[in-house]
C-alpha cells in the first residue's frame, strides 16, 4: 500500500508539491491526473524512492521512504513513458541484469517467465534495438515486474502505443489489480483513467484539488438533463425560460434538436420543464439525465481552480 | 557487490560493442607505438634511458586518456537516453552506481594500457636491443607506471563523472572531458618531467603519493556530489 503523508517538495525555491496526501490500497488502481507541471512525475518519483520529500513522508508497504529508500525501491516497480532500454543487450540478458539488481532468487528463470507472460518468449535472444515501440514498452513493464513488487508506479505507460497495444496494456494492468497490486497510474489520457481507475487524485500546481472514486468525481456538480424534441429550438428555450429554467444547446441526432439544463432538484424541475415544453407545443421525444465524461468533470475541476 | 553487476554490464555490453569507443581507444593505443617505432635512435647513457622511460610513459598514459572520454560518453549517454532512470529506481546505493560505472570503464582501459605498454616494450626491445631496454625499464618501473596510470584514470574518471552528472548532453560532457584530458595531460607531463629531472626513485613515488591523495579527494567529492537527487533533476 502507498500512503503519501503531507508531502512537500521544493526545487531551488520552486514548490513542485505542496502538502500532498493520498493513499493507494492493494488491489486498487488510482489515477494521478493534472496538467503539465502539476507535480505528477515528482510525486511518483518520491513514492518510488528516487527523490526525497522536502517535508512529509511516504510509506510504501509500511516502510518510510525517508528512513529506508532502498527498501522502498525494492518494493516498487517503475514504468516511465519512455521504455529507456539498453539497446545493445538481448532481452534475456537485460531482464536477467535487472533481476540480479533486485536480488531475485533465480534471475534467468524469472526473465524467461516474464518474457512468456508478455508474449516475448520468441525474442528472448534478440537485441532490444530491434524491438518495435510496443515490444519495448512490454520490456519496460517486464523490467518493472521482475521482482514481483507489491506497488506499481506507471508514469504515462501507454504513450505512443497504438490502440490495440493500449488495450492490451489496460487489460494487463487490470490483471495486476486482480493480483492485489497497489497501482498508481500517472496519465494525461482521461479515457484510459475513466476505464480502469478506481479512484482519482487531481493535482494542480502541486496541490491536490480533488480525490475520490472515479464515479463520484464524474457525478460531482449539478445534475444535468438533456431534452430532445422535434421543433423550433427558440420556442423550446423560451418555454423553459418562462418556467425559470435556463437551457443551452446540446448535440442531438436523427434530425432532432436537444437542449441541456441543470436541475438541482430534478423531482420538481423536470416535470415543470416537460409541462412548459408540451404546453408550448414542443414534441418531446426523450428527457434523460446526462452523465458527465471524466474529461468534462476534470476540465470543470481545473476551471474552478483557475477561477 | 551490485557495483560489479553494473561494471560487468558496462564492459560486456557497452564498451566491447561500441565501435566508436573501440576506435577511439585503438587510436590512443596506436599513437604511442608509432612513437616507439618512429624514434630515430636512443643515445647511450642517462639521456637515452630518459627517452625510453618517456616512451614507456606515453605507452601507458595515452590509452588512459581515452578512458576519460569513455567515462564521459557512457554516463551522459545514459542520461540522454533515459536509461539512468530505471537504474536509479533500483535498490542500489548511489556509491554502487558510481563505483560500478567507474570500474566498468577503468578495467577495459587498464587492459588497453597494459597491452600497449607490453607492445611498446617489445617493439623497443626489437629496435634498440633487449638488454638496453631491460636496463632502462626495470620491472619495478613498469609496475610503477601501471599503478600511476590506474591512479590517474581513477582521479580524472571521478572528476569527469561529477561533471557528466551535472551537464545535460553528451556533447557538453565530451567537451569537458576534453578539457580534463588536456589539463591533466599537461599537469602530468610537467610533473613527470620534473620528477625525472630531480632524481631517481622518490620523485616518482611522490608523484604516486600525490595521485593517491587526489584519488581519495576526487572519489570523496564524487560520492558527495553524485546523488540520485542531483542526477534525476537533470534527466
Amino acid at each position: 500500500m502507498i500512503d503519501v503523508q503531507h508531502v512537500t517538495r521544493r526545487f531551488d525555491g520552486t514548490v513542485a508539491l505542496d502538502d500532498v496526501s493520498f493513499q493507494v490500497h492493494p488491489g486498487e488502481i488510482v489515477a494521478l491526473l493534472g496538467p503539465n507541471g502539476a507535480g505528477k512525475t515528482t510525486a511518483s518519483r518520491i513514492i518510488g524512492g528516487i527523490l526525497a520529500p522536502s517535508v512529509g513522508d511516504v510509506l510504501v508497504d509500511g516502510i518510510s521512504v525517508r528512513k529506508d529508500a532502498n527498501a522502498v525501491r525494492a518494493r516498487c516497480g517503475f514504468v516511465t513513458d519512455q521504455p529507456s532500454l539498453y539497446e545493445r543487450m538481448p532481452l534475456r540478458s537485460y531482464l536477467g541484469f535487472f533481476a540480479r539488481l533486485y536480488d531475485v532468487a533465480q534471475p534467468d528463470a524469472r526473465a524467461a517467465e516474464l518474457a512468456k507472460l508478455l508474449g516475448l518468449d520468441d525474442v528472448l535472444d534478440r537485441k532490444l534495438a530491434t524491438f518495435s515501440r510496443g515490444m519495448r514498452q512490454k520490456v519496460a513493464i517486464a523490467r518493472a515486474l521482475v521482482h514481483d513488487p507489491p506497488v506499481l508506479l506507471l508514469d504515462e505507460p501507454a504513450t505512443a502505443l497504438d490502440p490495440e497495444m493500449s488495450q492490451m496494456l489496460r487489460a494487463f494492468i487490470i490483471s495486476l489489480r486482480a493480483r492485489h497490486r497497489a497501482i498508481l497510474l500517472t496519465t494525461h489520457d482521461l479515457d484510459e483513467a475513466q476505464r480502469i481507475a478506481d479512484r482519482l487524485v487531481v493535482l494542480y500546481k502541486g496541490k491536490v484539488l480533488r480525490t475520490g472514486a472515479t464515479a463520484d468525481i464524474r457525478a460531482a456538480g449539478r445534475p444535468t438533463y438533456t431534452v430532445t424534441f422535434a421543433g423550433d429550438p427558440a420556442t423550446a428555450r423560451d418555454a423553459l425560460a418562462r418556467a425559470g429554467i435556463e437551457a443551452e444547446s446540446a448535440s442531438a441526432r436523427d434530425g432532432l434538436t436537444a437542449l441541456r439544463f441543470a436541475a438541482d432538484d430534478p423531482t420538481a424541475i423536470n416535470p415543470a420543464a416537460l409541462r412548459a415544453l408540451l404546453d408550448a407545443g414542443v414534441r418531446v421525444v426523450t428527457l434523460a439525465s446526462e452523465e458527465r465524461s471524466l474529461e468534462e468533470a476534470y476540465l470543470s475541476i481545473l476551471a474552478e481552480a483557475r477561477r | 557487490m551490485k557495483w560489479w553487476l553494473i561494471a560487468w554490464r558496462e564492459i560486456r555490453w557497452e564498451v566491447f560493442l561500441d565501435r566508436a569507443s573501440l576506435l577511439r581507444t585503438g587510436v590512443f593505443v596506436v599513437i604511442p607505438l608509432f612513437f616507439v617505432i618512429s624514434n630515430r635512435g636512443i643515445s647511450p647513457g642517462p639521456a637515452g634511458d630518459a627517452t625510453l622511460i618517456g616512451l614507456a610513459l606515453q605507452s601507458v598514459f595515452f590509452p588512459a586518456l581515452s578512458g576519460v572520454a569513455l567515462i564521459a560518453a557512457t554516463f551522459s549517454a545514459e542520461k540522454e537516453n533515459g536509461t539512468l532512470v530505471p537504474l536509479l529506481a533500483a535498490p542500489i546505493r548511489d556509491f554502487d552506481i558510481v563505483l560500478g560505472k567507474l570500474v566498468g570503464m577503468v578495467v577495459p582501459v587498464m587492459v588497453a594500457c597494459v597491452v600497449t605498454l607490453a607492445a611498446g616494450y617489445g617493439l623497443a626491445a626489437y629496435r634498440y636491443g633487449a638488454e638496453r631496454v631491460a636496463r632502462a625499464l626495470t620491472p619495478e618501473l613498469l609496475y610503477a607506471l601501471i599503478v600511476l596510470s590506474l591512479l590517474y584514470l581513477v582521479t580524472t574518471g571521478s572528476v569527469t563523472m561529477i561533471v557528466a552528472a551535472r551537464v545535460k548532453t553528451s556533447r557538453a560532457a565530451q567537451q569537458i572531458a576534453g578539457i580534463v584530458i588536456a589539463l591533466s595531460a599537461l599537469v602530468f607531463a610537467g610533473v613527470g618531467f620534473l620528477a625525472s629531472q630531480i632524481g631517481e626513485g622518490w620523485p616518482l613515488l611522490a608523484l604516486g603519493a600525490g595521485l593517491v591523495l587526489l584519488d581519495v579527494v576526487a572519489l570523496e567529492i564524487a560520492r558527495r556530489v553524485w546523488n540520485r537527487e542531483e542526477v534525476i533533476g537533470r534527466v
